[in-house]
């Protein structure tokens, strides 16, 4: 620490132009990270939120909602199986919202109408207003970004390609999905809107998009062979199953791991040249009797150094930037993701630092003596 | 205990290719405590060989090499780093400080290599730089000091450790003729003052004055000169 301190302050336009270099990438970091939580918060949070395990799809549907086409009575010989505690139908069907009375030039609101049981364990609980209720089938409960564009509890608004009405009844919170705000309504309402045009149901009797279940250990392939043309696959497969879900995490991945690339290679890079600019004054410092360890030790110090300092600017300024980003950017800083990708920085920079240490570890210090440099 | 540098018939080999080269020929030479001696020589002698074999830089192919009663043949190279910190000084060529630590912290690395700088290191540290004249430069840069000063800081350093041996490799290879004397003869003051044994190579035939013995290295053989 005391070597590698010391040349860091004498050294100082060095070490701030690469610092710089540093935080520029941790930021980008950042950025990039609470930029892709953020849009997979937007594309499948409702799916991510609800407590079930595992989802029951019509088969050949590759996992899609919107491809899957089922009978809700599926529901209850599904309950009788091993494993499954419990099972509710879903059907999600997107739609804009209209305000009632208002004029056609007003904004409409892109949302996911999203029919559930009332009461079972898909329904979120409410931040406002009241839950959904069988007895209220028009009633809807919405994501608290309706408010934004002017929606209140109580409110009627109007479904576009429908003459269907929802009574806000209440507000939820975090729940979109497809990049739009969820709405959620009992599901006998929801198949009036998904299925309004005669036959759009192909005469399946009580039709749903999937059937989701609770419940541990459940085998997907044993479900498959009770119940011909379903496909059983758990949660995290259906978020995946989401239009466009993975080409848009993995377009962000893909550049987190570009840049994570590029900065590990920036770091090494750097060092290793510094430390070939050094290889006499490493010479004399083994000469007078430093030990392999402890000039080892200096490079892995100051690589050290640098990362923490880099990361913890980027982190700062991924802050500053989140405060001045636009309201609607879907950018969301998660903690535990923010600490993951810093020691993710942190591991890479100083296995970067690996080269250079080789290279320290193979000068002769015999280097030191004759030649005059 | 036997203090002070003992070679005995110490030989280097090297291969070059299909040759064998013979840097060292059977050398013995013996330096006492408080003996200040020089080998002069062209380059290309065996003087490098012979100064890195004495300074627990390299091991020899043939022979024992005794520093401060430690026979490096044996050792390990993590043991020679040691011996090297504790039992030998090196004085190298002008540029042989560390660009970024200022005087003090030049001999007081040496301590830290060793272990915890204590409060009378520091106090020996600065009265060393005190009788070298380098009192009120203790926190000056390299790049700050003079060829003849960084030499006097390289000289300190040496001592810092309180080593048997004393090597120095070409001390003078970039002063002028006044420092050049000024340098040699202040290592010759505290090799004595301080019973050190001590080495200087050197090709500057203005310089074995200051010294008890004179040897010549010719061919990889060491014989003596007067």
């Amino acid at each position: 620490m005391y070597l590698a301190w010391k040349e860091m302050r004498h050294s100082r336009t060095r070490f701030i132009m690469i610092g710089i270099i540093y935080v520029l990438i941790a930021w980008l970091v950042f950025i990039l990270s609470g930029l892709g939580n953020g849009l997979s918060t937007l594309a499948a949070a409702t799916f991510k939120n609800m407590a079930a395990d595992y989802v029951v799809f019509e088969q050949g549907s590759k996992a899609s909602m919107t491809k899957s086409l089922l009978s809700g009575d599926l529901a209850e010989e599904l309950m009788a199986l091993p494993q499954v505690q419990s099972a509710s139908p879903m059907g999600i069907v997107l739609s804009s919202a209209l305000k009632e009375g208002g004029s056609s030039d007003e904004e409409k609101v892109d949302i996911a109408i999203i029919g559930i049981e009332p009461g079972s364990f898909l329904e979120p609980a409410v931040v406002e207003g009241e839950g959904l209720s069988p007895e209220r089938p028009a009633f809807a409960i919405a994501n608290e970004s309706l408010k934004d564009a002017g929606f209140r509890v109580g409110d009627v608004f109007q479904l576009d390609g429908s003459t269907e009405k929802l009574t806000i009844a209440g507000f939820v919170r975090n729940e979109t999905y497809n990049h739009v705000a969820s709405v959620f309504v009992p599901i006998g309402e929801w198949r009036k809107i998904a299925f309004a045009a005669p036959g759009s149901d192909k005469g399946v009797a009580n039709p749903v998009n999937a059937i989701m279940l609770q419940g541990k250990d459940i085998d997907p392939a044993a479900i498959d062979d009770r119940l011909p043309g379903t496909m059983t696959v758990t949660r995290s497969a259906a978020v995946q199953g989401i239009p466009g879900y993975k080409e848009e995490s993995g377009t962000i991945l893909m550049m987190l791991g570009f840049l994570l690339v590029i900065g590990a290679l920036i770091v090494g890079v750097f060092f290793y040249v510094f430390t070939m600019q050094k290889t006499h004054q490493f010479g004399i410092m083994k000469a007078i009797g430093a030990k392999n360890g402890y000039l080892a030790k200096a490079v892995v110090a100051q690589v050290f150094m640098l990362s923490v300092a880099g990361i913890g600017a980027g982190i700062l300024l991924t802050y500053g930037t989140a405060a001045v980003m636009p309201e609607g950017m879907p950018f969301n800083l998660d903690v535990r993701l923010l600490a993951f990708y810093s020691l993710l920085l942190l591991a890479i920079s100083l296995i970067s630092s690996l080269a250079s240490i080789r290279k320290v570890l193979k000068i002769d210090p015999m280097k030191a003596l004759g030649r005059l440099e | 205990m036997n203090r002070g540098l003992k070679l005995s018939s110490v030989s280097k080999y090297y291969q070059e290719g299909s040759e064998r080269i013979v840097a060292l020929d059977r050398v013995s030479v013996s330096v006492e405590p408080g003996e200040f001696v020089a080998v002069v020589g062209p380059s290309g002698s065996g003087k490098s060989t012979f100064l890195s074999v004495a300074g627990a830089l390299l091991k020899p192919s043939e022979g024992e090499v005794l520093v401060n009663g430690h026979n490096i043949a044996q050792l390990e190279d993590r043991q020679l780093s040691d011996i090297r910190l504790r039992e030998v000084g090196f004085i190298l060529q002008a540029s042989n400080l560390v660009p970024y630590l200022n005087v003090l912290d030049q001999l007081l690395v040496v301590r830290r290599m060793a272990g915890k700088v204590r409060a009378q290191d520091r106090a020996f540290a600065a009265q060393l730089l005190e009788e070298l004249g380098l009192g009120d430069k203790m926190d000056r840069f390299p790049e700050e000091l003079s060829g003849g000063e960084k030499q006097r800081v390289a000289i300190a350093r040496a001592l810092v450790n309180d080593p048997g041996v004393i090597l120095a490799d070409e001390p003078t290879a970039s002063l002028d003729t006044r420092r050049a004397h000024e340098v040699v003869s202040l290592i010759a003051q505290e090799v004595k003052a301080r019973g050190k044994a001590a080495v200087m190579v050197t090709h500057d035939e203005r310089l074995p004055g200051y010294c008890d013995k004179v040897y010549r290295m010719e061919d990889g053989k060491l014989s003596p000169a007067r």
